[in-house]
């Protein structure tokens, strides 16, 4: 795989915004400014950024309930994903959806859910689109370890192979759902396996390396784009924060935090630029304060957008029918 | 009491090369099955105690619930207490453990990766290899009932091992004069600049290939030089080849499913404990045993070694054929009695 400076750089960027958008996220919600839930990122930016990184502008992803990183990695607009947050009516879903629906279809982004495993059908939906139409475009599917037990992720895994769709599963076992361990809730250690059930590719790798899980979905978007069908890829990797804010993580054994902080997929890329020259520490540090400054903004562009008006709670609740059977 | 250690590997079997090549997938449920069949196989054959690397998906009690369901368990299997890192470290730690508490055989299942890991350990006890990774030259596929039985021969120690084990070679590899790595069959140089996924594929970023062995019959970069050469695991020589510079091109089983023409020139025969300076033309990796392990600068200074300081690899038909000679089944069945 070849991998420019620059687009190590970017991808690096973008590990930034990620962590100091949900960091933001965390205090807002403290703080009471972000009403509903937020389930946040913090420890998974590798899985997110090198995925996004291996796709074009006009390919697609289905997110989860767990989905900034993955809208932010895509190209959304921390501005209108802040709002969004604070539920206001410059928000990307005009503030009325919160954390759990934002979408932005010019840029690929079908759709973070809050219903788990929901994203698998979409994403074979986008699939069988693209091969419809005879692009070259591929899906990315992002979802978590204890979707893989719903039905939607067997339908979904069975037809893309059926189909050979070019949809490419990421699979972030972040080791539980909700506060359930992967332990009690799977006998099985790797979902990777159940690719073989659907006759693709399953493979496992470190979803805290960055350049292991760009190099493992770049390899399976080739693979998308050249027809040759769907792949399972299986990202191990760990959420710092409880399912959501407010979750006390009773469930987690003492010791697992720590330990998986200490394989934390940031430091680990500021390491290998120092080591190979790719940025100095100064200019790390300059790339985290301008990050600073685009999180502040956000928070000032959510702060000054106004609220959804109550008359707006009746729009976007029904599609207009235009001519041609389209959807507007 | 006699004993032997088993060390599964559970992340072997999954890696990038299923995507990049045509390589099976093997389950952890399988790698319990032919656990099963060893340690049938060993207790059949005189062994009391099998102890096992623990791992995440707990394989060594599923082993035991699944022959004590079947009352088919009559040995004794202690899975080690040790802390769990989910890493190489596990194999490590694993070895030195089983060697220290004087196991006569350990079984491993794996692939190259997870045999240079144990013979990064391992001292003395012989090493009977089971194939369940990717690009299998150390280990080979063999069925589980037999390495049991061949483990428990070796355990027994009634025989002379000099008949059926072999000090295997190995390449050690040096940074400033201090040992920094060892791979048990081959070492890659490559343009790859990272780490990432470990496994290691693109012909076209191969500067050269350092082996301990080589045959047109080993999947993997070995099979290059294989192609050339054949270098049996006895000959006291190894080899290295430079790769897409000039020569002739060669068709090698570089993957599973992937036999590709390479640019090579000829090998160059590298002496038991001949030292080799490589220096780094550009940025790049070492990989050891198919795995990229070391990351390298440009004008950086190695020194490629071959020597006969591998672990001790047990020949499973010989241990078989020595025991038959000499009636080693024939007692066994009848001290059962």
């Amino acid at each position: 795989m070849k991998i420019t400076n620059e687009q190590l750089k970017d991808m690096y960027l973008t590990m930034l915004k990620i962590r100091k958008f949900e960091k933001n996220a965390m205090d807002k919600f403290a703080e009471g400014k972000i009403p509903g839930f937020v389930h946040l990122y913090i420890g998974e930016e590798a899985c997110a950024t090198g995925a996004c990184a291996a796709l074009r502008v006009d390919d697609y992803i289905t997110s989860t309930h767990r989905g900034h990183g993955h809208i932010i990695a895509k190209g959304g607009d921390l501005n209108y994903m802040m709002a969004e947050l604070f539920g206001k009516s410059d928000g990307y879903c005009k503030g009325k959806g919160g954390s759990m629906h934002i979408a932005d279809a010019d840029k690929g982004i079908l759709g973070a859910n809050g219903i788990v495993g929901a994203g698998h059908n979409i994403a074979i939906g986008s699939g069988l689109a693209i091969k419809y139409r005879k692009t070259d475009q591929v899906c990315v599917c992002f979802f978590g370890d204890a979707s893989t037990n719903q039905s939607t992720f067997h339908e979904g895994l069975n037809l893309a192979s059926v189909w050979k769709l070019p949809v490419v599963f990421v699979c972030e076992n972040n080791g539980y759902g909700i506060s359930v361990s992967q332990k009690r809730h799977q006998a099985i250690t790797d979902i990777s396996v159940r690719a073989s059930a659907y006759n693709m590719p399953g493979i496992t790798i470190d979803g805290n390396d960055l350049f292991a899980v760009h190099e493992a979905v770049g390899e399976a978007v080739e693979r998308a784009r050249k027809g040759q069908g769907p792949t399972l890829i299986e990202c191990k990797t760990y959420r710092w924060r409880g399912h959501f804010e407010g979750d006390m993580t009773v469930y987690r054994p003492d010791g697992e935090l720590e330990a998986w902080m200490k394989k934390d997929p940031i430091p680990r890329v500021e390491k290998y630029f120092i080591e190979n020259n790719v940025m100095t520490q100064d200019e790390i540090n300059k790339l985290n304060a301008e990050v600073d400054k685009m999180i502040e903004e956000a928070n000032k562009f959510a702060v000054n957008s106004p609220a959804p008006s109550l008359e707006s709670a009746l729009e976007d609740v029904y599609s207009d029918i235009v001519e041609e059977g389209r959807v507007r | 009491m006699t004993s032997i250690g088993i060390i599964a590997n559970p992340a072997s079997g999954k890696d990038i090369r299923r995507l990049v090549s045509h390589a099976t997938v093997i389950d952890n449920n399988e790698k319990i099955n032919i656990v099963e069949r060893i340690v049938l196989g060993a207790q059949a054959i005189g062994v009391d105690r099998v102890y096992m690397m623990p791992d995440s998906y707990n394989m060594g009690y599923r082993v035991t619930d699944s022959l004590n369901t079947c009352d088919e368990l009559k040995c004794e299997i202690n899975v080690i207490n040790m802390m769990l890192f989910d890493g190489m470290e596990d194999t490590l730690n694993a070895t030195e453990y089983l060697e220290h508490l004087g196991v006569g055989c350990i079984v491993t299942l794996g692939g190259d990766g997870t045999n240079r890991a144990v013979a990064k350990a391992v001292k003395n006890v012989p090493l009977i290899t089971i194939s369940t990774g990717t690009n299998n030259v150390y280990p080979v596929m063999m069925e589980g009932t037999v390495a049991g039985m061949a483990a428990a021969v070796v355990a027994s120690n009634r025989f002379n091992n000099n008949l059926f084990i072999s000090r295997d070679k190995r390449i050690e590899i040096y940074k400033d004069g201090v040992l920094i790595d060892i791979a048990l069959i081959d070492a890659v140089i490559s343009k790859d600049v990272f780490v990432g996924s470990k496994a290691i594929w693109d012909m076209d970023k191969i500067e050269k290939i350092f082996v301990t062995r080589s045959h047109p019959a080993s999947i993997g970069f070995s099979s290059v030089l294989g192609c050339k050469k054949i270098i049996s695991p006895q000959d006291d020589f190894g080899a290295s080849i430079n790769l897409n510079v000039k020569g002739k091109k060669i068709k090698a089983p570089i993957a599973a499913g992937v036999v590709n023409p390479i640019l090579t020139e000829e090998p160059f025969i590298m002496k038991l404990d001949e030292e080799y300076e490589y220096v780094t033309k550009s940025k790049g990796t070492i990989a050891l045993d198919g795995e990229r392990e070391i990351v390298f600068p440009k004008d950086q200074k190695y020194i490629f070694k071959i020597t006969r300081n591998g672990p001790y690899h047990v020949d499973v038909i010989k241990s078989l054929e020595i025991a038959q000679i000499n009636g080693f089944f024939q007692d066994i069945a009848n001290s059962d009695e």
